[in-house]
């Protein structure tokens, strides 16, 4: 067995997928704190300490990029390197520029943190770097382009692997996106400060084109790819259906792209492009609930591994928040709903059901499977693999309560009328009616980092451990060849 | 180029759109699902995720 | 036809990634490239003009805050957003806005329409300290607005690079004397680059947003801004459903 393993770590590169998931935890524990405290700022205003750096309005972008890009982004890097490398059976085509791949995004959402606190920002969501970073960010991105496409061609099977597929989706779509979405001019070479091509209509369009394809393509297809490699791995059964993969993989790809437009709904865009994504967001149901089916459906036969085994629990509950978010997703781009929904804390829920519920448990499950085997060892604690998704579940289950009720109460309010015909509550009232669910909402997420701060101690305590036997190996190795020396 | 003219109006392109959307989709599905050689046959590309375990134990063994 | 096999794209890189390409670019590509031919997209309509320098920056201070991460500056076309912002928005309002700030959550109100609703004195105690004006409120104290003098050294250079995207500041007489056909004389004379700084300079010192005519702070700037929001098309001059038709 041990044979087996150093084996595999010389026939790929293990090392840069060990840097990614690492960063992948720390960034998770640093960015979900940062949301616990803007969170708090919400219900609690004083926290603001009238510190620029630290405002609400400035802090925010560094919750969503180190979360997004520097939580999710790490933990694709660290799963796509590994999955690649598995599926291909082959190495890395360059370990350099693999390594630079790490380097450069770590640099660019530590700089990206730092700018917005500084008040640098494109104020595009999901988007706020200011130039210089974007261009940071487009090599570092060509170069994985180049890793991937380039282990994939080195592949010892004929066949590329599904979740190849989507990881590849993943990062063609990406390239797009940013690229397009960041077209600017500067305001000097040595500013950082620069003004969007786009205007008005136009802008806002190329925006949300961006910011839900973001969610498709960064926080949904490459997280797909996630799925259809570890859920069938930790399950030990091949996945449902290859069959319905390729419908998903291809129905997904090229409905998301219509849909971003529905954030806009009502707006000055004009009607066609809303009424168009509204329809394509209907028709998105069917491809994601099949992904969710293929996934469940995995298990089944093998339904006791959810009692015993909670990284199998981890993934499954991913999957059952992903079709409760995909669900949900096409009724708030219906025109109607969106109405009420548009604007409010209802929107904010919506995400964090997916960003929580999806992308941070599928995630966790997936480290917990590919840690000790990155490392050679076992988990440090499965208890406390255990207790993380409990206190992952009712984290996520109080935000999204919270922003439910508060969203959905803030609409009623927005347009309420009294019996003369006027507005029934002033726009403050409805702000101070939130408070209960804000306080909520940052109880929730104070449970969901607790949750990451024991998965932190986890993974510390198992590189521990791991390099520690790997020392006594090493001494033992050595006493042995000594000893044969001398004799 | 006057028929251009003709896909600019919404009365044309949505029965339009919609026609080569949904025989697509059913081409592709009819094609995925239709004939139980070619099912078996993409199904047996399933089990690529445990191929290296495979290598893994021959190599173990060795 | 008939004997495709899926197992071409499986088993060759360059074509999955081709079809990948061309599956993901479709929907981009036809909500996207139209935008910027269809005329309708945004309305003729009168009075809409780019901001003063002034103005521009105190966008900037906007847009340094993260205020879009709170406040819309898109009114929808329903009754009660009607009662309580006012008309709803345009296309052509934000058509100098390089980037939009339409925003995406309302902590707190819309400010499409905040132009000249409040007066400067309210926004400067407001932006200073939000409890004091509306003791509900949720928003942080903006305090260093009043401290901080506005730096508007490379208000030329701004002006320059929004120019290069597409905003009629005029930076020779031909550029100048169009701008007077469409904007009118006083206006094209605040939109001229050569005039950027003398221009901010007057407008803060006229209007004294933050009360203090010693320095031209970025509180200035902010509520100059704040003051602008909306009030560029005067609504009574068209019908109820002018705009309907470009919807």
């Amino acid at each position: 067995m041990a044979a087996t393993e150093i084996s595999s770590s010389e026939q790929y590169n293990f090392d840069i997928v060990k840097k990614f998931s690492i960063m992948a935890v720390v960034w998770g524990l640093v960015g979900m704190s940062v949301g616990v405290w803007i969170a708090s700022e919400l219900a609690w205003p004083f926290l603001n300490f009238d510190i620029p750096y630290i405002t609400f309005g400035r802090l925010r972008p560094v919750h969503t990029s180190s979360v997004i890009f520097g939580f999710g982004g790490s933990a694709l890097f660290a799963t796509s390197y590994y999955i690649v490398q598995r599926t291909c059976q082959a190495r890395l085509i360059s370990d350099g520029m693999a390594t630079f791949t790490f380097w450069g995004w770590q640099a660019a959402i530590m700089l990206g943190g730092i700018s917005y606190m500084l008040g640098f920002s494109q104020s595009r969501e999901y988007a706020e770097m200011e130039w210089p970073l974007d261009i940071l960010i487009e090599i570092v991105w060509v170069t994985y382009l180049a890793v991937f496409v380039g282990t994939i061609m080195r592949r010892k099977q004929p066949h590329i692997y599904v979740a190849n597929w989507f990881f590849l989706a993943f990062i063609l779509a990406t390239a797009l996106l940013h690229t397009f979405n960041n077209l600017a001019v500067p305001v000097s070479l040595f500013s950082m400060k620069s003004y969007s091509l786009f205007a008005g209509t136009q802008d806002a369009m190329t925006q949300w084109w961006y910011g839900h394809n973001a969610v498709g393509f960064f926080l949904t297809a490459a997280f797909l790819g996630m799925m259809y490699y570890f859920v069938p791995k930790q399950a030990g059964r091949p996945i449902f259906s290859y069959r319905l993969s390729i419908i998903h993989f291809w129905a997904l790809g090229f409905l998301y792209m219509w849909v971003g437009a529905h954030h806009l709904h009502w707006t000055a865009l004009p009607d066609w492009t809303s009424t168009l994504a509204a329809t394509f967001s209907i028709m998105l149901l069917l491809p994601s609930w099949g992904g969710m089916i293929n996934g469940i459906m995995t298990l089944s036969g093998a339904w006791d591994k959810l009692r015993t085994d909670p990284i199998m629990r981890f993934l499954i509950v991913a999957l059952s928040f992903y079709g409760m978010s995909t669900f949900e997703g096409p009724l708030m781009a219906l025109k109607d709903v969106n109405a009420l929904s548009h604007y409010t804390d209802w929107t904010v829920g919506h995400v964090h059901s997916g960003a929580l519920g999806w992308v941070a448990m599928i995630t966790f499950g997936s480290l917990y499977h590919m840690i000790p085997k990155l490392w050679n060892t076992e988990m440090w604690s499965k208890k406390m693999i255990e207790v993380h998704f409990w206190f992952a579940t009712i984290g996520a289950l109080l935000y999204i309560t919270a922003m439910w009720i508060s969203g959905i109460t803030q609409g009623l309010m927005w347009r309420a009328f009294d019996q003369y015909g006027n507005l029934q509550y002033s726009f403050v009232e409805s702000v101070a009616a939130m408070h209960p669910f804000y306080a909520m909402r940052a109880i929730g997420g104070m449970f969901f980092v607790t949750g990451m701060l024991l998965m932190f101690i986890n993974v510390m305590m198992t590189v521990r451990q791991a390099n520690a036997a790997t020392a006594k190996v090493t001494a033992a190795h050595r006493a042995k060849m000594a000893g044969m020396a001398s004799a | 180029m006057e028929w251009l003219n003709w896909f600019a109006s919404f009365e044309n392109t949505k029965p339009v759109a919609l026609v080569i959307l949904f025989v697509t989709f059913v081409l592709i599905v009819l094609y995925v699902f239709g004939d139980k050689k070619r099912s078996a046959r993409l199904e047996t590309y399933k089990d690529m995720p445990f191929l290296d375990d495979a290598t893994e134990v021959k190599e173990g063994k060795k | 036809m008939f004997n495709f096999k899926h197992e071409w794209i499986e088993t060759n890189v360059g074509l999955l990634l081709v079809l990948t390409m061309l599956a993901i670019s479709i929907g981009g590509l036809v909500e996207i490239a139209p935008l910027f031919f269809i005329k309708d997209t945004v309305e003729k309509v009168e009075g809409v003009h780019p901001y003063s320098p002034l103005e521009q920056r105190g966008r900037d201070i906007f847009q340094r805050e993260g205020c879009y991460l709170c406040h819309s500056q898109m009114i929808r076309p329903f009754r009660d957003e009607a009662l309580r912002y006012g008309h709803y928005s345009l296309a052509a309002e934000s058509q100098y806005d390089h980037p939009f700030q339409w925003g995406s959550k309302r902590t707190g109100p819309d400010l499409a329409r905040v132009g000249k609703k409040y007066s400067n004195e309210w926004q400067v105690a407001h932006l200073n300290n939000p409890k004091s004006m509306v003791p509900q409120s949720v928003m942080p104290n903006y305090p260093w607005l009043l401290k901080t003098e506005l730096d508007y050294s490379d208000m030329t250079d701004r002006m320059m690079a929004l120019r290069a995207v597409g905003v009629p500041y005029s930076l020779n007489k031909e550029e100048y004397e169009s701008n007077v056909k469409r904007f009118g004389a006083e206006e094209a004379k605040m939109l001229n680059i050569a005039d950027a700084r003398k221009n901010l300079i007057a407008q803060a010192q006229e209007n004294n947003y933050d009360g203090d005519n010693s320095s031209i702070t970025e509180m200035d700037a902010l509520v100059a801004y704040l003051q602008v929001l909306g009030t560029m098309v005067d609504f009574r001059k068209y019908d109820d459903d002018e705009f309907v038709k470009y919807r």
